[in-house]
């Protein structure tokens, strides 16, 4: 009996301490995680739904109190031949630059990684070298490239005797987009054949062997292996790349067109900038801002949609 | 374990208060002598608080300064010089390129300093119209009232018409809202020495200037560039022309949205001289539509077009770059259509302001008479090399400032006729920008992309909308 009371009293006691074990350590999680949660929210989280909600109001914030308009400024941007313009700009860019960079990216990743060229090290640094140079540095860079009297492109265009289509590159309403595509994938390109390169040398060695031993040619590799091996990393690096677009946008738009001529290379968050700070109208910055989330949130779902009934 | 969970909430205590110590830090900026987070803070303590002169209830003066081509060396030496002669008192002046950045989230909060200058225009512009649409500025009217220090008011010492301008008081009430800084005259610059040794005469009419395009060939150079990118350089061509043309009732027109303006003779006029420049051969400098305004000044420099528009501020704003061998700054202003009528320039008056919530308005109004003494104008031209909007300053700081900038001065002093004119704000929320609606498509007109006819209707349509906006 005695010896009975002991285990029921040596079980519970177990019991006890499991419970409160399991407590503290729970305990212990929230403690780590409320500190970046809070930082989160209050950085993150809560200026997004601010966005949201001054979206709503007319506001200079200067002095005034912002006042409610509900969708007026929705309803005004659809009607804003400028905001429509940039939007178009914005669209035009994330179409062409996209698929430049992965193209570019991906072929340079498999050449450099799948041939035995020597100087591959160099040829890796060489193309990575744009991703460590800070936006505002390529874009004075490039500015100086396109520059019709003195710029390296006009300059080489002459020398090999294409003068006739030597052009102010960045001043003309129907090249001035091209340019700048050309700048962010030069720019993005190194970046996500590094990231390829990783996927690259991950796919076991054994099905190129194979493949080369049934007589697959390289493209036929690339195309059969490596595209589909690396499919989970180009869908990620899609969703950057759709981001990236509108972030760098904004830099190279603001240092080396200022939007123009006559606004053809303004985009949407140029557009916000210039609202927001030289016409002091926040309300209806923030709505061009929840718009552009919108269509950004959109285009990185449907991109996913899409890439994954591929894949299956 | 008890001990462990001591650490933990030890260590969240220590770092929520460091952040909270952030936090309050930035909200709160504006308060006594904390350091602002950015701009290049410089706080200047009175090393005699026993001394004679005025007092003031409180001592402490907070300044805010737009840092540009002038730099903030004429601030702290001003404020030095304050100090010396009202010992007790202490100017803290925060300067910075971004001062509008820093100054927006203070004015927000109800907490502004208590002296601002700014420029017009930029990102400056959307302060400047809060403030006159929020009735968030202190009248200056007492201040030039007052006596100065010749024993007469200071507003008679203030060059004619600034001060009854509609920059200075903005709502036609006869209050001054602003307090006038420096002057800038804008208009075409070319190279003297080119002109002096090929024995070329001044275009002072447009036919004139058209007809010099042939001489600019001969001399291997474009007739015309402006700064590309930044297209709104060109009002200072195009406002004087209007007013030439049409008069004050065309540029009121203008500035204030009268559709009917982009229907006018002197809409056609005045807008055809850039459809000219744009068809000419050899009037439009290569590839100018892309270049920013760094980038076409210097071209104008190395001798690749004959006039480019621009400021007073030019020849210290180009001072380290290239230059074709013997260039000298010569400033032309603006022709005018009838040989009579005189050659223009287009002015510009920067701004003091104090808003209305400042914590220390009585030392505030204090320091800015102290602005507009003989001592301060000249330590303006020693330092900033520029030229208060003030009678007689340029002779004032003649020692200071190069020949070229003091033969501008004193041209607009003896006859020139000046200019000075800005559009009107327009409604509260509205998504105009007038300069931008205006200037930016005569990117197209000289890319030959829109004709002038194309262009009249655009803006025509823009200036009904803006009007609407205003209903």
């Amino acid at each position: 009996m005695e010896m009975y009371r002991q285990v029921f009293l040596l079980d519970r006691e177990r019991m006890v301490t499991a419970m409160s074990t399991k407590m503290k350590r729970t305990g212990f999680i929230l403690a780590c995680l409320i500190p970046g949660l809070a930082l989160f929210s209050l950085f993150r989280i809560y200026p997004t739904l601010q966005i949201f909600h001054k979206s709503f109001f007319m506001w200079s914030a200067i002095g005034d109190e912002p006042k409610f308009i509900g969708f007026k400024n929705f309803v005004d941007m659809f009607q804003d031949e400028v905001f429509l313009l940039s939007l178009r700009n914005t669209g035009i860019l994330m179409l062409i630059v996209p698929v430049l960079t992965l193209a570019i990216a991906l072929i340079n990743a498999s050449i450099l990684s799948k041939s035995k060229l020597r100087e591959s090290g160099f040829y890796r640094t060489v193309f990575f070298f744009p991703s460590i140079l800070s936006f505002v540095v390529i874009a004075i860079l490039w500015s100086f490239i396109y520059h019709p009297s003195i710029g390296f492109l006009n300059a080489s265009m002459e020398l090999i005797g294409l003068d006739e289509f030597v052009m102010p590159w960045l001043g003309h309403e129907k090249t001035v987009l091209w340019a700048l595509a050309v700048t962010m994938v030069w720019q993005a390109a190194g970046y996500y054949m590094v990231m390829y390169i990783a996927g690259i040398d991950g796919i076991s060695p054994e099905y190129y062997e194979a493949a080369s031993l049934d007589g697959a040619s390289r493209i036929q590799q690339f195309f059969s292996i490596t595209i589909p091996m690396l499919w989970e990393i180009i869908r990620v690096t899609i969703i950057f790349i759709i981001n990236g677009v509108i972030s760098i946008s904004f830099i190279l738009v603001s240092i080396m067109t200022a939007g123009g001529p006559n606004r053809h290379s303004e985009v949407a968050i140029t557009y916000l900038y210039g609202q927001a700070f030289k016409n002091g109208n926040f309300g209806y910055a923030m709505a061009i801002g929840v718009v552009v989330f919108i269509i950004s949130l959109l285009l990185a779902l449907l991109s996913n949609r899409l890439t994954e009934r591929e894949a299956s | 374990m008890k001990r462990s969970w001591l650490t933990v909430i030890a260590v969240v205590f220590v770092v929520s208060s460091v952040l909270a110590g952030c936090s309050g830090n930035n909200v709160n900026n504006g308060g006594n002598a904390s350091p602002e987070p950015s701009g290049s803070p410089e706080t200047t303590a009175s090393a005699d608080p026993t001394g004679g002169g005025k007092t003031f209830e409180n001592m402490e003066l907070e300044v805010a300064v737009f840092q540009g081509g002038y730099g903030r060396e004429y601030w702290d030496a001003v404020a030095d010089s304050f100090m010396k002669d009202y010992p007790g008192t202490k100017i803290n002046i925060t300067a910075s390129p971004q001062i509008a950045e820093l100054l927006r989230p203070k004015i927000v909060a109800g907490n502004p300093p208590d002296f601002i200058y700014l420029p017009q225009g930029g990102d400056n512009q959307p302060i400047i119209d809060g403030f006159i649409k929020d009735n968030g500025l202190l009248e200056l009217n007492d201040v030039f009232e007052s006596q100065g220090e010749n024993g007469t008011p200071i507003a008679d010492s203030i060059l004619p018409g600034v001060l009854e301008s509609k920059a200075m008081s903005p709502n036609g009430d006869g209050k001054v809202l602003f307090a006038p800084y420096n002057y800038g005259v804008m208009g075409m610059w070319y190279n003297k020495n080119l002109f002096d040794t090929k024995g070329i005469t001044l275009p002072k009419t447009w036919d004139e200037f058209f007809a010099l395009n042939s001489v600019a060939k001969e001399n291997g150079r474009a007739l015309f560039t402006y700064q590309g990118l930044h297209p709104g350089y060109l009002e200072e061509i195009i406002i004087p022309a209007i007013f030439n043309v049409g008069g004050k009732e065309a540029l009121d027109q203008f500035f204030n949205y009268d559709p009917e303006f982009w229907k006018s003779e002197t809409f056609k006029k005045v807008f055809g001289l850039f459809e000219k420049i744009a068809n000419e051969d050899n009037a439009l400098m290569n590839g100018t539509v892309a270049l920013n305004h760094t980038q076409s000044q210097t071209d104008f420099l190395m001798g690749k077009s004959m006039f480019i528009p621009n400021g007073s501020w030019f020849e210290d704003e180009m001072k380290d770059a290239p230059r074709e061998d013997g260039f000298q700054f010569g400033f032309l202003g603006v022709p005018s259509f009838d040989a009579g009528k005189p050659v223009m320039a287009l002015t510009s008056v920067e701004l003091f302001m104090i808003p209305a919530k400042a914590k220390n308005p009585e030392l505030a109004k204090e320091f800015l008479k102290y602005l507009y003494t003989e001592k301060s104008v000249k330590l303006n031209g020693e330092k900033a090399k520029a030229v208060m909007a003030v009678k007689g300053a340029p002779d004032l700081v003649k020692e200071y400032i190069s020949a070229t900038t003091y033969e501008i001065f004193k041209a607009v002093d003896g006859g020139m006729e000046a200019l000075n004119g800005a559009f009107k704000t327009p409604a509260q929320g509205s998504k105009f920008n007038p300069g931008d609606e205006v200037y930016q498509p005569l990117s197209s007109i000289m890319n030959k992309q829109m004709t002038l006819e194309e262009y009249g209707d655009k803006l025509y349509e823009v200036y009904t909308n803006i009007q609407k906006e205003y209903q």
